[in-house]
């Protein structure tokens, strides 16, 4: 690409704003990005401070800069959580305009189309922000629109479309976490919730570190289950939603935000899934009632436990998966379909 | 700026616990305080062997060394005023024990307050430090500042919670400071000195704090008072009234009218509102504190006065306390709030008095500042709201802050209640303890002879805070 000098000409508007901030840090802990990598350079304070270093000419803009402004799910917790009434992630999309005018155009955790892409279109019609087009016979996404909710991820059929950052978002890492936990005694059950409708309590650590450092050790999670939390629920696809079966799971508890409240229409998405595979579950021999989908509102978190507390219930009656060996080679060879 | 020998750190840390992209050094740079300047590297040690390493290092090859919580700071202590290395400490996040038989437990440094007192809560007993920043500020912080909060007038600062912990020294060796006792009598109490020091005498890696029972009943009252002199008696007759409140709280009218034209409360326009707190296992020992201060408030002619048990209308009642931060800095347009004169405390005498002074100086000097705070600690906070790209109005901002704290060393006050002094306050804080500076000095070497700790803060700092390091605001000449 053609080198261009790096103009501030949609951040100058916020100048003033960025000195509204009184740098309290009240928004790290409603970060995901901060809560997955634990540190100070990824919350939401960090961007602000990094952009006036770029308006007082401090700082050089930087790919890495870039980066770290593109590296954001958009989940707007931190404009709630902000004691200023600071905009911020109405300032990080104008920073991202400025950044997309240069050189230092980056992904971060907006969707990139691979190699594999076939054209069909299902990431460009679902795209809720309108984010994703056909252009010279490709797939592109407009990284200023894109709102990094994941739903195009989930979508391709053949899984093309994917983001270069996942703080912990992504198949493979959640597979993971799913497959440690559910070799564990006690283990039955994997909840998802969306960073939405379980909010604030996305896993705080990264995988690596979970069981040394990061995690405080008076964390006792309940050792029958365990959440997940990935962002918007649209995201939840349906190998993810399959996955802990395969791992002799009991039961896969879904938590999405209430039809209506979600601005990704996840939740819609979620629950297509979810329907969709209660016949497959069901000619796998695997009870369809242990896929469970419910709505919880955002911040609801008793609401949440009750109906942890009721699939529970309901898991315990259902027992084990009988016939293990068998059942996991049948969803093995199992195709579905993405949606 | 001294070439430091990243390989070295990383092989000490790991390769992932090092940053020194300029970008991140940018915003390490900066706290809450008005400050700015860069570090050379950023490290975030996982464990204690990690910061032996660390210091052993540092001190050979003598770079300044910087230890940092979640950088809330509102004076500077964790601007890196001549470069070095700053030590992230949140990566060192663990509870190491909770021992409700012993009421003690046992933290590292990156421990959130909040994520502590959740952690107590199913024990039924709490941490009581807790200042208005517990949701991001680390133990390690609190310990740094002597942090204390709303309700340090029953359950005192983070120095009365803190039974002992382990620090290791520049050099690198590991020391155990205090006991896990509730008293102690043996020797110097190096422990206590190391809270408030801001980092300028060894690295906590381990705290000792004790816990108190969460009270069964709570009730929080208020009072208007027409005349700020009135609610400054009110405080004073409470506070010698043989009761101890758990919250005494003053919100005065600038605060007022800040909260009303933000936030719609329709609190009354009045000079001053008193808040008051009293909590306990016994609901006749809480009615009869509630009462007192109720009498006390109405001696003084304290109008509207409601007290609530209640949970919700305990948090209506607070509401306009809770949003007076937002409310400051969305006061006006043109306005930035700035931590400067940020606190201090007086005897609970002179608090009207204060409140008086802070409006006057604030008029002289044609800025905006409020005056509110924790009296029954005789803690007074305030905030400066000026044009922050404007050269004059940090000269205001100046004048303002040198003639506060001439006024809080004339009534025997104290430069800092629980915010410390970093680089914000050094002035003020040389000329209230001019005759033990040099015994501090020597304190100081005696734990860092090679001066790598924090160098440059406290009584080390530069007397012109305006010119100690570039500020955090675009400045126009």
């Amino acid at each position: 690409m053609q080198k261009r000098k790096f103009e501030l000409n949609h951040l100058l508007k916020w100048r003033n704003t960025l000195d509204k901030c009184i740098r309290c840090g009240y928004c790290y802990e409603h970060c995901p990005v901060f809560k997955h990598t634990r540190w100070e350079t990824d919350a939401p304070r960090a961007k602000l401070i990094m952009l006036y270093g770029l308006l007082s000419c401090q700082l050089e803009p930087s790919k890495y800069m870039a980066d770290k402004i593109f590296s954001c799910f958009n989940c707007q917790q931190c404009i709630s959580a902000c004691s200023s009434g600071v905009p911020l992630t109405e300032i990080f999309t104008d920073a991202r305009a400025d950044f997309v005018n240069t050189e230092f155009d980056t992904t971060g955790t907006t969707s990139v189309t691979g190699s594999g892409c076939g054209n069909c279109l299902t990431c460009v019609r679902a795209c809720p922000h309108d984010a994703r087009y056909f252009k010279d016979g490709h797939i592109v996404t407009d990284s200023i629109m894109c709102q990094s909710c994941g739903i195009c991820t989930s979508l391709c059929p053949n899984q093309s479309v994917s983001s270069t950052h996942t703080y912990g978002t992504d198949r493979v890492y959640l597979n993971r976490l799913i497959t440690d936990f559910l070799q564990k005694q006690e283990a039955k059950v994997i909840v998802f919730g969306c960073n939405w409708s379980y909010y604030p309590d996305l896993q705080s650590s990264s995988y690596e570190t979970e069981s040394s450092s990061y995690i405080p050790i008076y964390e006792k999670p309940d050792p029958e289950y365990k959440i997940l939390i990935t962002m918007c629920g649209g995201r939840l696809t349906m190998p993810l939603l399959l996955d802990p079966f395969l791992e002799n799971g009991w039961g896969v508890l879904v938590a999405c935000c209430p039809e209506g409240e979600c601005e990704n229409d996840g939740n819609l998405t979620s629950a297509k899934r979810v329907k969709k595979l209660k016949p497959i579950l069901t000619s796998l021999d695997i009870d369809p009632d242990r896929l469970e989908l419910v709505n919880i509102a955002h911040g609801d978190k008793a609401g949440f436990q009750k109906a942890i507390d009721n699939f529970m219930d309901k898991i315990k009656t259902l027992g084990p998966l009988v016939d293990e060996r068998s059942m996991n080679q049948q969803i093995r060879n199992t195709k579905y379909s993405t949606d | 700026m001294k070439t430091i020998n990243i390989p070295k750190l990383k092989e000490i840390v790991g390769e992932n616990n090092v940053k020194d992209n300029p970008a991140d050094l940018f915003i390490y740079g900066s706290d809450a305080s008005v400050h700015r300047a860069m570090p050379w590297v950023v490290v975030r040690p996982e464990n204690v062997e990690q910061v032996q390493g660390l210091m052993k290092f540092a001190d050979e090859e003598q770079i300044p060394v910087i230890t940092r919580g979640s950088g809330s700071g509102m004076c500077g202590q964790t601007v890196p005023s001549q470069g070095g290395i700053t030590l992230d400490m949140k990566g060192m996040n663990r509870i190491l024990e909770i021992n409700p038989p012993d009421v003690y437990c046992r933290v590292e440094p990156g421990v959130v307050d909040d994520d502590l007192n959740l952690a107590l809560k199913p024990y039924g007993v709490f941490y009581p430090p807790t200042p208005a920043s517990s949701r991001t500020a680390t133990i390690g912080g609190e310990i740094g500042n002597n942090a204390s909060g709303v309700r340090s007038v029953k359950y005192g600062a983070t120095r009365d919670s803190l039974l002992g912990m382990k620090v290791v020294l520049p050099g690198g060796k590991l020391i155990t400071l205090g006991t896990r006792t509730r008293v102690e009598a043996t020797g110097y109490q190096i422990h206590k000195l190391i809270v408030g020091s801001e980092g300028t005498l060894g690295v906590v890696v381990e705290a000792t704090l004790k816990f108190v029972p969460i009270p069964k009943f709570r009730c929080l009252g208020m009072a208007n008072f027409d005349r700020l002199e009135d609610a400054g008696h009110a405080i004073a007759d409470i506070m010698a009234g043989g009761i101890v409140p758990s919250m005494l709280e003053l919100v005065d009218n600038v605060a007022i009218k800040a909260v009303n034209k933000t936030m719609n409360l329709g609190l009354p326009d009045v000079e001053a509102v008193l808040l008051y707190e009293a909590d306990g296992m016994v609901k006749e020992a809480v009615d009869y504190e509630i009462d007192t201060m109720k009498n006390m408030c109405a001696k003084h002619n304290g109008t509207g006065l409601q007290s609530s048990y209640d949970a919700k209308e305990r948090a209506k009642i607070f509401m306009g306390r809770k949003k007076l931060f937002p409310a400051l800095s969305k006061f006006s347009e043109l306005h930035a709030s700035t931590s400067l004169a940020d606190d201090m405390a007086v005897p609970y005498s002179k608090m009207a008095e204060m409140a008086r002074k802070i409006h006057d100086v604030a008029k002289r000097n044609n800025i905006i500042m409020t005056a509110y705070g924790h009296c029954g600690s005789g803690c007074m906070h305030t905030k400066i709201l000026m044009e922050t790209s404007h050269q004059d109005q940090w000269e205001s901002a100046r004048k303002a802050v040198t003639e506060i704290y001439e006024y809080v060393r004339s009534v025997n006050g104290t430069t800092s209640a629980e915010h410390g002094i970093g680089l914000s306050k050094a002035a003020a804080f040389k000329a209230e303890k001019a005759d033990s500076l040099e015994l501090m000095r020597a304190i100081k070497k005696a734990f860092d002879p090679n001066n790598i700790l924090n160098p440059g803060k406290l009584m080390d700092a530069p007397d012109d805070w305006v010119t100690a390091t570039d500020l955090r605001y675009i400045v126009e000449s």
